[in-house]
């Protein structure tokens, strides 16, 4: 049976984009005047590991394309090359360029030939016009060389500022393959491969634990090696090429001595076979191309126990490497939907437990009804514990923005500073997915149309550079996200003239400011002057508020003229459930999201009109609302008809409020939210349906598409 | 793709070998078919005849096939059995010297 590798493809596809985002965002923290040492090394060792793995799984394209890349980032890390605005030009396109390739890889389709081969040029390019400044560079004074004694020690810079090959250390690593780590896809080969572009290797190979062919697992290692290295790379550089077999290899890498130190480095490994020659066949020759095995009867340091070399193995291996994997694990997010849902399962059945809890008699109530309270503070927090899972840091989302930011400035000759704050701020993932095109929109926006050309600024009395805020926080129960910047604020005065000029406000109407600013949310609104590739053609804002609500959230505007405007998100912290407001309309009972709730009030007769065209509106608050009779809407009959009997709750949804006429407040409560679409299908004015604690299913109500539906209704009367 | 070619008679000065004598590896001979590859080595273990492998086509050749073929080395040894290479390739020679397997493959004399 032979090992599909195939299989492993997707956890390398994660992995290597994952390494992308971390490379993309440390080349944007570059500062290319004085570019920070370890902050190359990231990013050296993300073209390393990515090319190390493609190699590994046969995407040669990948692999060679990595190659040239990690020779560039080698030259930089080593100081040879300076990085300058157009290498990193060149590294920001790599960085598409790679991982366009694996989305192509992972869905077995060919990424643009042409671009990656003209990209490799530019970087063969920039490799070869460094080698050719290699001898100026030498010139300058040679960095310092790191004290061999100490490797672990060594510092970062250190390790980037090589010791020049003059000062070489002699390193000893010892090499154990686990048992999977071939099946695994980890190639020994390529590892040693890895480590001979450090320096000079010779390896001892030892046969001991490779049992007699009948005995023997096809997929199994059962070799194992001692390395010596003389390389001037540090302990850390040689910990690199280990990094794709974190966790299917044993390794231990010690400092031996220099080459001219004394002769006491540790002894040479004995292998247990050292030569296989078949009688008949002539002997080996005494000179091989590789070490021969060593015939020393020193003991060998493998002699150990395996145990006792996996555990020192393990103590060396890399902190990172131990932390993150002894710490986290890899789940589906359909495994963490399901357990979510089953939780939401567990909370209605401990809900209607409760309910018949309530009304239990006799001498065990009391004890019941104790245990009872005990489920439901252990369900809660159970819940809370399995919706926590799928909270993600928005960080995720507000990664893209350097880049994005950087890009577009770039491109429209503006100056742009990005802050991002409140990137820990966790929402659900589903929420965090949805929110990044509105965002990117939001931003493109801002430094298009918001923040002002260099020039423009200075001559208004502001910095050159403009800022674009983008930041993250807590509200209660909903997540907050406002995109603010320094720019010139919309022109009231210009959406005016062109609401005018379509007809969307009378000539002799005079809006508020943020009514005004409301307009751009318009579907086909743009004031532009001129339409670009980024912004201006009108089709956007209207798309972000209407993906904004599909989320459940609300989007708002304040813009002051020459001062800037703030985009401000309101976002509920979890799809699944819902904060509500429970009401009866006769029998049944509907569930309010507290979101949209103005105020709940009491009314008379006398406080309703009826105006022709727009049938029944309430005041409020010196406005007229139209008043919607929930049970009319559903076809139910009501406890009353009669406005005083009953209550009438304001809600507001896209920029409109009515109020809804309902008989009776029941209480507020978390909600389950269930699909109402995917268990029956879609009711106008209706999100969702909720399980009740005395198993009556409740539907949530659309608050938005209720004032949608009901709109449409009075116009068609 | 089968991990060891077919055998067909083959002829080395004078002497024609049985097709079961002669191991022909594959221009891939990796862990993929790895078990096909110890099947077709367990299949030759007994002979009392020298086995030949011919190495002239692999193109790569990785740790889990190279393995095999040192303990099939090992194993042919310990019963006073012959193997003989016929061919090596370059790729057979550098996988072979990267892990410090050509002593224990005998590959310093067949090249």
């Amino acid at each position: 049976m032979g090992v599909d590798l195939a299989q492993f493809h997707e956890a390398f596809f994660e992995e290597s984009f994952e390494a992308i985002e971390s490379m993309e965002a440390s080349l944007l923290k570059l500062d290319v005047a004085a570019p920070d040492a370890e902050t190359i090394n990231t990013i050296f060792r993300v073209a390393h590991s990515i090319k190390g793995g493609a190699g590994m799984f046969n995407f040669t394209d990948i692999a060679s394309f990595t190659h040239t890349l990690e020779t560039l980032l080698d030259g930089v890390r080593a100081g040879r090359t300076r990085l300058s605005t157009a290498i990193m030009d060149l590294l920001l396109k790599s960085v598409d360029v790679m991982r366009e390739m694996l989305r192509g890889a992972q869905r077995k389709e060919t990424f643009d030939p042409q671009r990656v081969a003209d990209l490799q040029f530019d970087l063969e390019v920039a490799v070869a016009n460094n080698a050719a400044a290699a001898p100026a560079a030498a010139a300058a004074p040679a960095p310092a060389a790191p004290a061999p004694a100490e490797p672990a020690a060594a510092s970062a810079t250190e390790t980037v500022t090589a010791a020049p090959p003059s000062a070489p250390t002699e390193w000893l690593i010892s090499v154990r393959p686990l048992e999977n780590m071939l099946s695994r896809g980890n190639e020994p080969l390529a590892l040693f491969a890895a480590l001979a572009e450090h320096g000079e290797l010779t390896l001892t190979v030892d046969l001991r634990e490779l049992p007699a062919l009948e005995a023997i697992e096809a997929h199994r290692c059962y070799l194992s090696w001692q390395v010596r290295l003389t390389s001037a790379v540090g302990k850390e550089r040689i910990r690199e090429a280990f990094e794709w077999v974190e966790g299917d290899c044993d390794y231990r890498i010690t400092c031996a001595a220099p080459p001219d130190g004394a002769a006491a480095a540790a002894p040479a490994p004995q292998p247990a076979v050292a030569e296989v020659a078949a009688p008949e066949a002539p002997p080996p020759a005494p000179a091989l191309a590789e070490p021969a095995p060593a015939q020393s009867a020193t003991p060998a340091p493998s002699a150990e126990t395996p145990a006792a070399s996996r555990a020192a193995a393990r103590t060396e291996a890399a902190p990172a490497a131990s932390g993150g994997d002894a710490t986290s694990i890899r789940v589906s997010t359909q495994k963490i939907d399901e357990l979510i849902n089953t939780v939401g399962e567990v909370v209605i059945t401990q809900s209607m437990l409760a309910q018949l809890g309530a009304d239990a008699e006799g001498p065990s109530a009391e004890r019941l009804r104790s245990g009872l309270a005990q489920l439901e503070r252990n369900v809660r927090e159970l819940h809370e514990s399995v919706m926590r899972v799928r909270m993600l840091p928005i960080g995720f989302a507000f990664s893209r923005f350097p880049r994005l930011v950087r890009d577009v400035a770039q491109r429209l000759g503006k100056q742009i500073e990005l802050k991002l704050t409140g990137e820990q701020t966790e929402l659900d993932k589903t929420v965090l997915e949805r929110i990044g095109d509105p965002l990117v929109h939001l931003v493109r926006n801002s430094i298009d149309h918001g923040i002002e050309k260099p020039e423009a600024r200075l001559a208004a009395g502001k910095p050159a550079a403009g800022t674009v805020h983008l930041e993250a926080f807590h509200r209660g129960s909903a997540i907050i996200i406002e995109v603010s910047d320094d720019g010139q604020g919309l022109d009231s005065d210009r959406i005016l003239a062109k609401a005018r000029a379509r007809g969307l406000i009378a000539p002799n109407e005079t809006p508020s400011q943020e009514a005004i600013h409301e307009l751009i949310f318009l579907p086909g609104f743009s004031t532009a002057e001129q339409t670009t590739d980024l912004s201006g053609r009108g089709v956007g804002m209207d798309v972000v508020r209407r993906n904004i609500k599909s989320l459940g959230g609300k989007i708002d505007i304040r813009s002051e003229r020459g001062k800037g405007s703030r985009f401000t998100i309101s976002l509920p912290l979890t799809l699944a459930i819902v904060d509500g407001q429970s009401v009866s309309v006769g029998d049944e009972t509907y569930i309010v999201p507290l979101v949209s709730i103005v105020e709940s009030l009491q009314t008379k007769e006398s406080g309703v009109n009826r105006l022709s065209m727009a049938g029944e509106v309430i005041s409020f608050r010196g406005a007229y609302l139209p008043l919607v009779r929930l049970h009319d809407l559903f076809g139910i009959e009501p406890r009353s008809r009669a406005i005083h009997d009953g209550l009438v709750v304001v809600v507001e949804g896209d920029g409109q409020r009515v109020g809804l006429f309902v008989d009776d407040l029941r209480g507020q409560q978390q909600v389950v939210i269930k699909s109402l679409e995917s268990n029956y299908g879609h009711v106008q004015g209706v999100s969702g349906a909720t399980i009740l604690g005395d198993g009556s299913v409740a539907l949530i109500l659309d608050v938005p598409g209720l004032i949608r539906s009901t709109s449409s209704r009075r116009e068609a009367a | 793709m089968d991990a060891v070619e077919k055998s067909s008679a083959t002829t080395i000065g004078t002497v024609a070998l049985s097709p079961d004598a002669v191991l022909r590896l594959p221009p891939q001979c990796t862990i993929r078919d790895a078990t096909q590859l110890l099947g077709q080595l367990m299949l030759r273990l007994e002979h009392s005849a020298p086995v030949y492998i011919d190495a002239a086509k692999v193109e790569r050749i990785d740790t889990a096939a190279l393995q095999l073929l040192v303990a099939f080395l090992a194993d042919r040894k310990a019963r006073r059995r012959a193997v003989v290479w016929l061919e090596c390739s370059e790729g057979l020679m550098r996988a072979a010297g990267a892990l410090g397997l050509t002593g224990a493959l005998a590959l310093a004399a067949a090249s």
